[in-house]
């Protein structure tokens, strides 16, 4: 090996006799960050590598300002002309429009939008009850107890990572609805009508069980994280197990149970699909369809209202989302101790199990089981009803028919097309993103993390709203070539999907350590080449999680849609929602059965080949 | 011939001084240790050296290429200052073989294929690798994990080799082992070598000189029999190996290196040692002895014109295996002085030769 530190050795001959590339060495730093007569003397043996540079501006920071740039575009798209439509008086590019904040005014004189808050708050209380009261027990009694069938139970709570919400509506209206399946059994019995979902707390209800299972695995983490000892010590100073569980184990879940609350609270206020297929019909107008029926089935849409409607309920969910990050990083200060190896032993309900079985076998039997195999029975009927055997009306018409017309089998294709180019655009800007906030010396870093995770705060149907107004003044007629296309869905998608992409890659990169980046900087690895060579390999697990779970979440999605779509851009949510209010329920949940198929199917290849993945 | 040259280096985080005006130079092919507890500054000064962080002042210079230099706006960055450093996590690139983590440098250096290999080959047989080199970093131990990361620090001849704690993550047995092979091979290599520990021993065995770090500042540069004797601090002394302190006033003052008397709080009696500062006399001084300095001796034996004698009460012993130590009651203070298995009797004396007591102001 040869020593190499003497600074006047450039002619030694090390003794191995491996002399390497000792031309063009180091001068005095001409086109580097060395400045000024800068006296640098010769170094031997090996050169390390140089990395070229521009007015002081090398390759990775041009890399770091494109991922801001192209970030703080995208994020600015939607939310900027929102703010500036709710204060003119025209739309946003008649250019006679002035400035003025009547339009706040006339949405609540005119407008009636105090009466829409306070539905839509009493909406989401109760959804945000209902779904405690579902997710908490169920999760400690998964996680923590000897429940009957527990890992059966794991498995099935996961399912509406698979299925939208918008599905979950729908199956419950075959179902519950005033002329579902069940209704009609149980109207034979009783008499009259059984129950009203076309209600506040009927609506809440459907919410609530759509959501639970996200409260649920917040709460079920939450266990999985804190200290098992906790219990033992319990248990050896003779607390019997009930008792651990009201002592012990739910006061530590306080946090996650507020976290969920607020999650939960948000995605009520800002829900489409429930007070779209429920709540128009039953004249109850909430936040989002209430921009649904100004913007869409208005003949002359009244934009200023619009946008300041758009706005208030920006602001709203603004607030929610800040109060979500405060508390989520309060519950992480409650984890004590990670990473025990040893789980402790379920705790013994005795007979009172079987009561904890019925509870979470009747969520996931009447929630979601029946709506849903409802909805496949209901693909393969000419009418699906208790008065007559469903063998008995069996047809593939409903099949026939999503094909035989191309409006609607042409938005199955265009949901696959703009799932799987939104994933990969998505996924590419998310991990560059990601790499630059967690991974560079770059100023602005801390900005590109509250940039990726802004999106949380916009609803879908503002983000269609916002960008609609986005392309419609974009100059150069390059809005005239966006408008109506897949690509604005996938803008429009793809911004929707951000924030859980980049929450899917951004945490993996901080559990690799730094000192594998410093050690490829000191070998002579500048930040890009170090991505490349020792980042990229090592991340690409989560990558393709990434990718799969954006691809799932676009493929679900259509909100944005509604403003933002043409005939020839509709994609399976919007055409639901349109067969659905032209009463065609056979096609509707063949669709749907097709979209449920096609996500599992996506989601078991996935699952696969990630194990492949992770064993390599 | 100065290699390293650091000039008032330092950094602040969030207005927090980290390491404060740091100025020292290394030697060509000299082993330099930065010792001191954790939180002293003395990664944060590796790290300022390597080029993953940027001073906040001063100037690093190596064999005449300047590292850095706040004052004229001048920074090279880590990838460009071609040194070697070994982690104290190994840092290993999990992805890779040992043979393509070794060769990755060599790789971003365009060394063409075969030369590469002999490179690697070369720096694996020199570390005791062979037959390791298609093995992935987790199907290795500690030990192995460690001389890779070595390998792959100095493949490319760097002008300088840092080490950050490399050993500390090594059990006890092999971590002596390491130690005796890792001084051996950088003496034979001559590179000039930065070494960075809390591990007062790994310190004072590998060392050519080393410098003492307390709350970032730099409180002591020098070769580790003088660090050891001659601490310049009380802190020094308390930080490296174990020290008893007696509290007192200078009765007859001297300069630094001269006899000087204190009169002791713990009895009010004189003792005579050696002034490591300059003490007047009536100042507020603190005497340092190490617990291997002192002597347990019988009641007859009295002071002379070296050794100073401490009248003292065995009044319990800790068993450690190779020594016994023994808590001596001196006045109203406990000594810890070592001792033989031979348990003394309850009324002893300490016989303790005069340069083994330091005076230092309190």
């Amino acid at each position: 090996m040869p020593s190499s530190t003497s600074g006047t050795a450039s002619g030694t001959e090390p003794p191995n006799g491996t002399r390497y590339v000792n031309t063009n060495l180091r001068d005095s730093g001409a086109g580097t960050e060395l400045r000024g007569p800068v006296p640098s003397a010769p170094a031997p043996g090996l050169v390390p590598p140089r990395h070229r540079r521009f007015l002081g501006f090398d390759r990775n920071q041009s890399i770091w300002w494109g991922a801001f740039i192209v970030l703080a575009l995208f994020v600015a798209a939607p939310i900027v002309p929102t703010l500036v439509q709710s204060v003119r008086t025209k739309a946003l590019y008649d250019s006679t429009g002035e400035f003025s904040l009547g339009a706040f005014a006339r949405l609540f004189t005119e407008a009636q939008f105090g009466e829409v808050i306070l539905n839509t708050l009493t909406f989401a209380v109760l959804t945000t009850v209902m779904t405690l009261l579902i997710a908490v027990p169920i999760a400690v009694v998964v996680t923590r107890t000897n429940l009957p069938g527990k890992r059966l139970f794991e498995t099935t709570m996961q399912w509406p990572y698979y299925v939208s919400s918008l599905i979950i509506g729908l199956g419950w209206m075959m179902i519950y609805g005033p002329a579902g399946f069940i209704t009609e059994l149980v109207r034979g019995i009783v008499g009259g009508q059984p129950w009203d979902l076309y209600t506040i707390p009927g609506m809440a209800l459907i919410e609530a069980v759509s959501v639970a299972p996200i409260a649920y695995m917040f709460c079920r983490n939450a266990l999985l994280q804190s200290d098992a000892s906790l219990e033992a010590a319990a248990k050896t100073s003779g607390a019997p197990p009930l008792r651990i569980l009201f002592s012990i184990v739910i006061p530590m879940m306080r946090p996650a149970i507020v976290y969920s609350a607020v999650l939960v609270f948000t995605v009520a206020v800002e829900t489409l699909s429930i007070p779209l297929i429920i709540g128009i019909p039953a004249g109850i107008t909430f936040f989002s369809t209430f921009l649904y029926k100004n913007g869409l089935q208005s003949l002359n849409p009244d934009y200023g209202l619009l946008g300041a409607a758009s706005v208030i309920i920006l602001l709203v969910a603004v607030v929610l989302v800040v109060t979500q990050t405060r508390l989520l990083r309060n519950a992480q200060r409650f984890v004590t101790v990670r990473g025990k190896a040893t789980r402790p032993k379920p705790l013994d309900l005795g007979k009172l199990r079987w009561v904890a079985f019925v509870y979470v076998a009747a969520y996931v039997v009447i929630g979601a089981g029946i709506p849903l195999l409802g909805i496949f029975l209901r693909s393969f009927t000419f009418i699906l009803t208790p008065l007559r055997n469903p063998l008995e009306s069996l047809t593939l018409s409903n099949y026939t028919r999503i094909f035989e017309i191309p409006a609607y089998s042409g938005s199955i294709v265009n949901s696959l097309v703009v799932a799987s180019v939104g994933a990969v655009l998505v996924t590419i800007l998310v991990f560059v993103v990601a790499l630059v906030a967690k991974r560079s010396s770059f100023r602005f870093r801390r900005g590109l993390d509250y940039l990726a995770l802004a999106p949380q705060a916009m609803p879908g149907l503002i983000v269609g709203i916002g960008l609609f107004w986005a392309i419609a003044v974009l100059p150069f007629g390059l809005g005239g070539l966006i408008h109506g296309t897949l690509f604005a869905l996938i803008i429009g998608f793809g911004f929707r999907a951000l924030p859980s992409a980049y929450g899917a890659i951004a945490p993996s990169i901080l559990q690799i350590g730094e000192e594998l980046d410093k050690a490829a900087n000191l070998s002579g690895a500048d930040w890009l080449r170090t991505v490349r060579s020792i980042l990229l390999k090592i991340l690409l697990p989560s990558i393709a999680s990434a990718f799969v779970l954006t691809f799932i979440s676009m493929f679900k999605e259509y909100s944005p849609a509604i403003f933002l779509q043409s005939a020839d851009s509709k994609v399976f949510g919007t055409t639901m929602l349109e067969m659905w209010a032209q009463g065609a329920t056979g096609p509707v949940a063949a669709l749907a059965a097709i979209q449920i198929a096609i996500i599992s199917v996506v989601a078991l290849v996935a699952s696969k080949y990630m194990k492949g993945i992770q064993h390599a | 011939m100065h290699d390293l040259i650091v000039e008032g280096l330092e950094k602040q985080f969030d207005g927090n001084m980290i390491i404060r005006d740091l100025s020292f130079t290394v030697e060509h092919g000299e082993f330099f240790t930065l010792l001191g507890p954790s939180g002293c500054g003395k990664s944060t000064t590796l790290a300022c050296l390597a080029g993953l962080e940027r001073p906040s002042r001063g100037r690093i210079e190596l064999a005449g290429r300047v590292f850095s230099d706040q004052k004229r706006d001048v920074f090279l960055p880590a990838e460009e200052r071609n040194l070697g450093m070994v982690f104290q996590s190994y840092a290993l690139w999990p992805q890779m073989t040992v043979e393509q983590n070794i060769a990755f440098p060599l790789k971003l250096r365009k060394v063409d294929g075969g030369q590469r290999a002999r490179t690697v080959a070369d720096v694996m047989e020199k570390v005791g690798l062979e037959r390791l080199g298609k093995r992935y970093p987790h199907q290795l131990s500690g030990g192995q994990q460690q001389r890779v990361a070595l390998a792959r620090a100095l493949a490319y001849s760097p002008d300088l080799l840092l080490l950050d704690e490399p050993l500390s993550n090594l059990d006890a047995k092999l971590r002596d082992q390491a130690r005796v092979w890792l001084k051996r091979l950088q003496s034979d290599l001559g590179i000039t070598t930065i070494y960075v520990t809390h591990d007062q021993e790994e310190a004072l065995s590998l060392s050519d000189r080393i410098a003492v770090m307390l709350q970032g500042d730099m409180v002591q540069v020098d070769e580790p029999r003088a660090i050891y004797k001659t601490p310049a601090t009380a802190e020094i002394a308390g930080f490296i190996g174990r020290s008893n302190f007696l509290p007192g006033v200078i009765e007859r003052g001297g300069v630094a290196g001269s006899d000087v008397a204190i009169a002791v709080e713990a009895t009010g009696e004189t003792i005579v040692g050696i002034a490591a500062e300059d003490l007047p006399s009536g100042t507020p001084a603190t005497l340092a002895v190490r617990p291997e300095g002192a002597q347990i001796v019988a009641t007859q034996v009295t002071r002379d014109e070296v050794n100073e004698v401490l009248e003292v009460e065995i009044i319990g012993e800790s068993y450690l295996g190779n020594r016994v130590e023994y808590q001596a009651r001196y006045g109203d203070v406990v000594l810890q002085i070592d001792g033989t298995e031979t348990a003394p009797a309850a009324e002893v004396r300490l016989l303790v030769p005069r340069t083994a007591l330091r005076v230092y102001r309190a």
